[in-house]
């Protein structure tokens, strides 16, 4: 950019200044621009792309749903909403919880088994009791229970099935236990 | 400033991956830019050897080029819709709602891929006429004029089974016309002459394979889905490879 060796001359202190002509910083300025117009073009396509791929309605099933009211559901472990659902409405002498029917080894629906009092995993044997509590096999924490509320108007069970109580169980002898008085608080409660 | 930009071009170019992609150096010297030329595949479809006359823009007007726009533009765009859109009654019409609705861009996706299809269309007929008229499918050029023929007839086919899949009313009268047209074909349709002396009825002629029934219903939706994405896209592909290496062997015809 500096012909004829004036790079290092004292002659020419405005060359010293600077190795970057005008001609030079305006071509840099023009490839700039126009390769950063290219390149921003090029980003933002794919950002939109990239968007395009996160669905903004999704047909799935609800999440939060009413399960009818509390006096349908009667002492013990109600099967009923299991496939629809996915869910257990359980209620013991103090009043309702909604268990998730999802096994927390890797994800198999388990089945209630009355005679045993026992939630028992099809896939791998996990064992869990009527709270939750694993008492057999591979699983690594307790059944999840849902949030349940009672709506205002009609009186029914709101179930949200994603918002869900997971404590950190204790290892006994008995199995991976947790406190049953720390798991019957509100939103995961319902003291009928 | 300058030191710099060079260090970082030099660090740039010399790795083994700048390497890998671009096999030639800056094209400011005459055998770089020959080696662009050969060694760069978009650059490459066109003939080494291409006479004055045929570079001037109004003597080809870029169509062919276009029409391979076009081309890629409605692949890249169809595999996006393919993303939100299921080829079952039940559901076709609301997915293209919702693209047109809740998907970010999926009216962006939706009309690019709408407006290339025509564009590519009109494109291929102003190419074909081109040739025609410039007697560009003269010898030794005749065999690429038939496999144009061959590809004007895959991108008429691929427009007509693109336009059933929306399942609207348009879609599904569309498509009852043109495969009532199917069954007057001769000798395989069943209203066509010597169709019924063949023995062809409703349920075995060349409508019937294409609709997959008598009316056009869930399996016509699902054949005109799969030949739309998959099949047709595929035999135009093998042409159009055919295309292109002809037209490097043959090179461009030059005005009349």
């Amino acid at each position: 950019m500096n012909p004829g060796g004036k790079k290092d001359s004292p002659q020419n202190p405005q060359q010293q200044q600077t190795d970057v002509t005008r001609r030079r910083f305006f071509t840099l300025m023009g490839l700039g621009i126009g390769w950063g117009g290219f390149a921003a073009a090029l980003g933002g396509s794919g950002v939109g792309a990239l968007r395009y791929m996160f669905p903004n309605v999704l047909y799935e099933p609800p999440t939060v749903f009413k399960i009818g009211k509390p006096d349908d559901y009667g002492i013990g472990v109600d099967n009923k909403l299991k496939k629809e659902r996915q869910i257990w409405v359980v209620r013991n002498e103090r009043g309702i919880y909604v268990m998730v029917a999802i096994c927390r080894h890797l994800g198999c629906t388990p089945n209630w088994f009355d005679d045993q009092k026992k939630f028992r995993c099809p896939c791998h044997g996990s064992i869990y009791d009527v709270a939750g509590n694993v008492v057999g096999g591979p699983a690594p924490r307790t059944l999840w229970r849902a949030a349940l509320s009672i709506d205002p108007v009609d009186g029914q069970i709101v179930v949200n099935f994603t918002q869900r109580q997971d404590p950190d169980p204790k290892g006994t002898e008995e199995g991976l236990m947790v406190d049953e008085k720390s798991r019957e608080v509100p939103p995961f409660f319902l003291e009928v | 400033m300058n030191k710099l930009l060079d260090q970082i071009r030099e660090n740039v170019t010399q790795t083994q991956v700048w390497k890998s992609i671009f096999r030639h150096g800056y094209p400011n010297t005459d055998a770089n830019r020959a080696l662009v030329m050969f060694s760069n595949v978009i650059l490459h479809l066109h003939p080494v050897r291409v006479r004055r006359g045929a570079l001037k823009i109004k003597f080809t007007w870029c169509l062919g080029g276009l029409t391979f726009f076009f081309f890629v533009l409605l692949a890249v765009t169809g595999v996006f819709l393919m993303f939100y859109y299921v080829p079952d009654t039940r559901r076709a019409y609301n997915d293209i709602k919702d693209l047109g609705t809740v998907i970010y861009f999926g009216s962006l996706f939706r009309a690019l891929h709408r407006w290339s299809a025509h564009a590519m269309v009109f494109s291929v007929w102003m190419h074909m006429t081109r040739v025609f008229l410039t007697g560009s499918y003269k010898p030794p050029r005749e065999f690429n004029w038939v496999v144009g023929v061959i590809l004007l007839v895959v991108t008429l086919v691929m427009s007509w089974t693109g336009y059933l899949l929306p399942w609207d009313q348009l879609a599904l009268w569309a498509v009852t016309v043109g495969s009532k047209m199917a069954e007057a074909t001769p000798l395989v349709g069943n209203a066509g002459p010597f169709g019924p002396e063949l023995g062809m009825t409703i349920n075995n002629d060349v409508a019937f394979v294409l609709l997959g029934g008598t009316v056009v219903g869930q399996s016509a939706l699902l054949r005109f889905y799969v030949l739309h994405c998959l099949g047709l896209p595929l035999v135009m592909a093998l042409f159009m490879a055919v295309h292109f290496w002809r037209i490097r062997k043959d090179g461009f015809s030059g005005p009349l």
